[in-house]
């Protein structure tokens, strides 16, 4: 009989977004327990969209994430515009998705930066960090920045757009203010090659387990917005069907559902982007993968952070053409169409926003009011994988002492992103 | 054309801190709007900076002086106002080693990372209100209500400069 006994219960795990703890229980080298448990209180958005007009839905929905309120907002807009047969045109989308790398970057940085990087680099909280690095935090906070003006030049301010409407925008950039920020973009890939740089130089916990890739894929380019749903176990399906991919379910020690699909459990986020659709990254971003010794499929869960950084590397270069493209076709002054309800419908919009496959799905009524509503979050989505990375790893590290078992479970859960707020949507829950 | 980004920023910022769903937390955002309702001098900007996190620090970058009016534990009688500046009073960083989430950082963090950082800041003064309570409620308690004309008097004469008082006198 082994002679391990490991007794970790981390009530409320530091740097994440929300509430959930981590509980293992280990007695004579036998695992008791050992599972990530969301205590979040439950948000309720899908009951109170319900009696809403058509064009508050994106501006509800946006507040499910203070981080990712871009991806909500684009999201509610696509499923909307799917269920009223709204067209888009191409000055929206190009928008739309410049908009959306604002955030994407925004979210990475703070997520690599300010709740990642301390782990490896011995300190609490981004404020010590500040004391040992100032040099790696002024760069966050200047890439922040950078995103955050971004966002704010298309959405009308930083977080929670104003100027994102049905059908396209109330408010467009000018070119000019399109021109300066291109230029600062280009001056950013300073900071991108030096963030590379910090991140390939961090010693990444060695630890594999296979599992099933989900995103969303688009045959022209690297998805974000729109597309088709693509599984690493070779199962393809429209956004429309994505419960076929989600099945939601419930467990007793979690205010969040848990999802499933062809295995046990999933994985979604930066890493299964990267795995579904490395091809079509920048070859900037595939240099950088390159020197972070990233080659698709990765099967080690701690570097989602690190495709994270790929991935803001291919948001600035992608982006530095996307405004590109804008100036030479020019900002025509459009304003969204006016929306015809021909009696209602339903609507699934679909995007992977920074922290993977998210869904909206609305049925509106003849009058264009929400009658229903779904929304599937993405961190909803890992929490089986989560779990199933913890009883994997577990094993392998429980001879360590009791205070780095704890340390390399926190940053796994910290690895994946979590935004535990966003996803305790629901008190459905059966307790057995 | 007006933008809610500004990335050349000159005169005073008055910047308004808390949740208005927070009970006497949303003084600031409060001020803010009674302020925005009456005429201010050139060169002074509004801002209802919420509960900004770390990103408040670009909010503060590039003003003249920002003039910050925030909920304020001081053990003092509820309602009471001090004005202070940030060398004036030691502001206990929320965003310790055990605090949950980076996304609730305050004023103090703000300023706790400037000055690990270095970074030189705009002349800062602070407006801290007692509060009577701080929870899930919406609208502010008699106490801080009651004296909200003389708390936007005292700002608007900070704004003018011709503020010299130290606290409310209460």
């Amino acid at each position: 009989m082994s002679a391990v006994n490991v007794n970790i219960n981390v009530h409320h795990v530091t740097r994440v977004e929300g509430h959930g703890d981590i509980v293992v229980d280990i007695k004579n080298g036998e695992i008791k327990t050992c599972r990530f448990e969301v205590v979040e209180a439950p948000r309720f958005f899908e009951a109170f969209v319900r009696g809403r007009p058509y064009y508050e839905l994106s501006h509800i929905t946006s507040r499910i994430c203070g981080i990712c309120s871009v991806g909500h907002a684009t999201t509610s807009l696509r499923a909307t515009e799917n269920a009223l047969g709204v067209e888009i045109s191409e000055q929206t989308e190009l928008l739309r998705r410049l908009n959306f790398y604002g955030e994407i970057i925004d979210s990475h940085v703070l997520h690599t930066y300010y709740l990642v990087a301390p782990d490896f680099l011995g300190v609490g909280s981004v404020i010590p960090l500040a004391e040992s690095h100032p040099d790696i935090v002024m760069r966050a906070l200047q890439i922040k920045k950078l995103s955050g003006d971004l966002c704010a030049m298309i959405g009308g301010r930083h977080t929670h757009p104003v100027a994102m409407a049905v059908g396209g925008f109330t408010h467009l950039p000018t070119e000019s203010e399109v021109r300066e920020m291109k230029g600062r973009f280009e001056a950013a890939r300073a900071d991108m090659d030096a963030t590379v740089d910090l991140f390939a130089s961090l010693p990444w916990p060695e630890f594999e387990r296979e599992t099933e890739y989900i995103s969303l894929t688009r045959d022209d380019m690297y998805a974000f917005i729109d597309g088709t749903i693509k599984t690493s176990d070779g199962f393809s399906y429209p956004i429309e069907e994505y419960r076929q991919v989600t099945n939601e379910w419930c467990v007793p020690f979690s205010t969040a559902k848990w999802t499933k699909h062809n295995r046990d459990a999933y994985m979604v986020g930066a890493l299964a982007r990267f795995n579904n659709n490395f091809d079509q990254l920048h070859p900037r971003a595939k240099e950088a993968a390159a020197k972070l010794g990233m080659k698709p499929p990765v099967i080690n869960p701690f570097l989602n952070s690190a495709a994270q950084v790929v991935e803001m590397v291919h948001c600035i270069e992608d982006g530095i053409q996307i405004m590109d493209e804008l100036l030479t076709r020019g900002i025509q002054p459009e304003e969204p169409p006016a929306v015809r309800l021909n009696g209602g419908g339903e609507g699934v919009g679909s995007c992977d926003v920074p922290r993977g496959i998210l869904f909206h799905n609305y049925v509106y009524d003849e009058q264009g009011i929400c009658i229903q509503a779904n929304c599937v979050i993405p961190t909803n989505q890992n929490y089986a994988n989560l779990n199933a990375d913890m009883r994997a790893l577990v094993p392998q590290i429980m001879d360590k002492p009791q205070e780095e078992i704890r340390l390399l479970l926190e940053m796994l859960v910290r690895a994946y992103d979590p935004c535990i707020s966003c996803s305790t949507h629901f008190l459905n829950v059966t307790f057995v | 054309m007006s933008h809610s980004f500004e990335t050349l920023n000159v005169g005073t910022l008055v910047l308004g801190l808390g949740h208005p769903w927070r009970g006497d937390d949303g003084v600031g955002p409060r001020l803010v709007a009674e302020l925005a309702a009456r005429p201010l001098p050139p060169g002074v900007a509004l801002r209802d900076g919420g509960t900004g996190g770390l990103d408040l620090l670009h909010t503060l970058e590039g003003w003249e002086r920002v003039i910050v009016v925030d909920a304020a534990d001081m053990g003092q009688e509820p309602g009471t106002f001090v004005r202070f500046t940030p060398q004036e009073a030691r502001l206990i960083p929320k965003f310790t080693e055990g605090s949950v989430s980076i996304h609730n950082a305050g004023l103090s963090d703000v300023l706790t990372l400037a000055g690990a950082l270095g970074c030189s800041l705009p002349e800062i003064v602070i407006f801290g209100v007692q509060p009577a309570y701080v929870g899930w409620r919406e609208g502010l308690s008699p106490a801080v209500e009651a004296i909200l004309p003389r708390l936007i008097a005292a700002v608007l004469e900070e704004v003018k400069g011709e503020n010299h008082a130290q606290n409310s006198g209460d």
